[in-house]
């Protein structure tokens, strides 16, 4: 299984800030609210303006109560559930987001389909495992930052769910970083755990997102750069993994370290 | 009866019949979910009574105070539900259909099994918290009305044959006989094994979809209270657009997977058109330039066999913000209508009810208090006329 690649050298990381960024990202936007997409719809880019989609399938797994469902309703720019209720069975969200590409200097439109299940619902019913685990890109492992048996039943995770599919993406996201004053996982866990497994580990916070003027519609372009890192982390490992796959980059066995 | 500060409250309890232990409390202000609780000592007292009389082979279904309806159910022996309500104008008939909904979304959620053979308190209790957004969506006010009715929610699409054809071959490719299309929890057009599902699922369904927050699709287990209250089948759902989903009730198979943007786009890129169409029509529920007399101020038309309807306060379409207040009114009048046919007042005092029922279509309709009294039946049969190949 090839290296995961450094943080921002496929993607460039900051460019969603930059005035060429800004005007592909209008096209997720509108008055600066994130624009929900139907699945016959797709964003629209002023022609002649053209580029290539790549879509991929993000199942995102983790203890009940960590934040999957409240992570991707982020990520999708869409209002997080203010209580908790385990999730009744699989659904999924759909978020197009567009990056350049550092090799080439191309955007590319990532389109991620992030699937999400209650833990009850997955055990309860053997054909939602099977479902959101087939064809799969990427594994996004979810833990909180608030409860540290979340942390320490990622390895098992990791075996139980990732144990078959060694080509797939794998990544680990912490959430509730903002509360840090009551972290139940310190730096130093982080750390040795990085060291162990060898994936890449994002932190997110669980803070409200900001609104516009009126009080009450979410604020698109702050949500966005709330979670960039999050989705230039994916688009990274998947395209990379991609590369990979095709033997357009060479494996771990010849990779030098960078 | 919306306006600021009045409004009453309504609280929900629900209670393990046998151990009288609390497994939920919902409860709305003025519309709205709010978080009151009821004291514990009131909770027990109203289960106290209703045991009380259990004990004596006597029913007690409902009691009034001054200002407040309550209303006792028991279900399967297993569950009790009580409902207390301050709002006005409301009528133990209401409650009871309440209950009724209440218990089948219940159903919907855990299964009956598990509500009438109640092994693990503390985990029904967490499986039930799935249902209370849909219960608290009972609770408050509502633009549908098939919880009073029990009818199902539905608007006229502007091309209704060509998305029925649509439908029929699409769940025919799929492998089942159930398959609608949804938008704001009304159906705007569904499939004859569909139209055929029972109470209180036909209506519970379309209620469900229209309450939940946007996901780009869903595989949800659900029992269907009357159909299959305790095999599940699977509840698949599309947002084809923003506001428009598409429903499959099915076995086993297809697998979400399989209905991907390439499939979808293959059977309703066709008829994309036609189906944007169908996105505004939630709040008048008639397709624009569809005539209504000027003096129509809210409509409700009942297919009684069909157990379909269609329900409308803004029947002139796009409305400004201030006459939104009117439409609260209307759409709090029209529901007691369902219960008591009124006969044209005395003209231009306030509102006028006209309820007219010709074979197996009931209309009642809400017009303007300027409406000539000798003009109110022929108005009525016209309209009534207009609307019956629609529904």
């Amino acid at each position: 299984m090839a290296r995961p690649p450094a943080h921002g050298s496929v993607v460039v990381p900051d460019w969603h800030e930059t005035t060429e960024g800004k005007e592909y990202l209008a096209c997720i936007l509108r008055k600066s609210r994130r624009r929900v997409f139907g699945l016959l719809e797709r964003p629209v880019l002023p022609p002649p303006v053209a580029i290539d989609t790549a879509s991929y399938k993000i199942f995102v797994s983790g203890k009940s109560g960590v934040g999957k469902t409240a992570l991707v309703a982020k990520l999708a720019g869409l209002e997080v559930p203010l209580v908790h209720h385990e999730t009744t069975g699989i659904q999924t969200t759909v978020v197009f987001w567009p990056a350049k590409l550092q090799a080439s200097n191309r955007v590319i439109m990532f389109r991620f389909e992030f699937w999400d299940c209650g833990e009850s619902a997955l055990k309860k019913f053997d054909h939602m495992l099977l479902a959101c685990k087939e064809n799969t890109d990427a594994f996004l492992f979810l833990f909180s930052f608030t409860d540290r048996a979340s942390f320490e039943d990622l390895p098992g995770q990791l075996a139980r769910i990732a144990g078959e599919a060694p080509g797939v993406v794998r990544m680990v996201i912490g959430s509730k970083f903002d509360q840090y004053m009551h972290t139940d996982v310190p730096e130093r866990d982080l750390t040795a755990f990085r060291q162990a497994w060898q994936l890449p580990l994002l932190r997110v916070k669980s803070v409200p997102g900001r609104r516009l003027a009126d009080g009450r519609t979410l604020d698109g372009w702050a949500g966005l750069a709330d979670i960039a890192h999050v989705l230039n982390g994916l688009a990274e490992q998947l395209w990379h993994q991609d590369q990979v796959a095709a033997g357009l980059l060479p494996t771990s066995a010849e990779n030098t370290p960078s | 009866m919306g306006e600021e500060g009045t409004g009453g409250s309504v609280h929900l309890l629900c209670l393990a019949a046998s151990s009288g232990v609390p497994l939920f409390c919902r409860s709305s202000r003025g519309g709205a979910p709010s978080r009151q609780q009821l004291p514990f000592s009131v909770i027990g007292s109203l289960n106290g009574v209703h045991m009380f009389g259990q004990n004596l082979e006597v029913q007690l279904s409902s009691a009034r105070t001054k200002d407040t309806t309550v209303v006792w159910k028991s279900f399967h022996d297993s569950i009790t539900l009580i409902v207390l309500s301050s709002e006005e104008g409301t009528s133990e008939l209401k409650l009871e259909r309440l209950l009724q909904m209440v218990f089948g979304a219940m159903v919907l959620f855990v299964g009956l099994e598990e509500l009438t053979n109640i092994r693990n308190v503390e985990r029904l209790k967490k499986e039930l918290r799935a249902s209370y957004h849909l219960i608290d969506s009972f609770l408050g006010d509502s633009e549908l009305i098939g919880d009073l009715t029990q009818c199902v929610d539905c608007v006229i699409p502007p091309e209704g044959p060509l998305l029925q054809e649509a439908l029929s071959g699409f769940a025919e490719a799929m492998g089942t006989g159930f398959v609608s299309l949804m938008v704001s929890g009304r159906v705007v057009s569904a499939t004859e094994g569909w139209w055929r599902l029972g109470t209180p699922e036909a209506v519970l369904l379309p209620w469900l979809v229209g309450s939940l927050p946007p996901q780009a699709a869903r595989d949800y287990p659900v029992y269907l209270p009357h159909g299959s209250p305790t095999v599940p089948h699977r509840l698949l759902t599309l947002t084809l657009l923003p506001g428009l989903e598409l429903c499959l009730l099915c076995g086993p198979r297809p697998p979400l997977s399989q209905l991907g943007p390439q499939l979808l786009e293959r059977w309703w890129q066709p008829v994309l058109d036609p189906l944007r169409a169908c996105l505004p029509l939630g709040p008048r529920g008639l397709p624009d330039g569809f005539p209504l007399h000027k003096d129509i101020l809210g409509l409700l038309l009942l297919h009684l066999e069909l157990k379909r309807c269609l329900f409308t306060v803004e029947p002139l379409g796009d409305k400004e913000p201030l006459e939104k207040v009117e439409d609260d009114v209307s759409r709090a009048q029209l529901p007691r209508a369902c219960y008591l046919v009124l006969g044209p007042g005395e003209p231009g005092t306030g509102l006028r009810l006209i309820a007219l029922q010709l074979g197996l279509r009931l209309l009642l309709l809400l017009l303007a208090p300027q409406s000539p009294t000798h003009g109110l039946r022929s108005l009525a049969t016209h309209t009534l006329h207009t609307l019956s190949p629609l529904l």
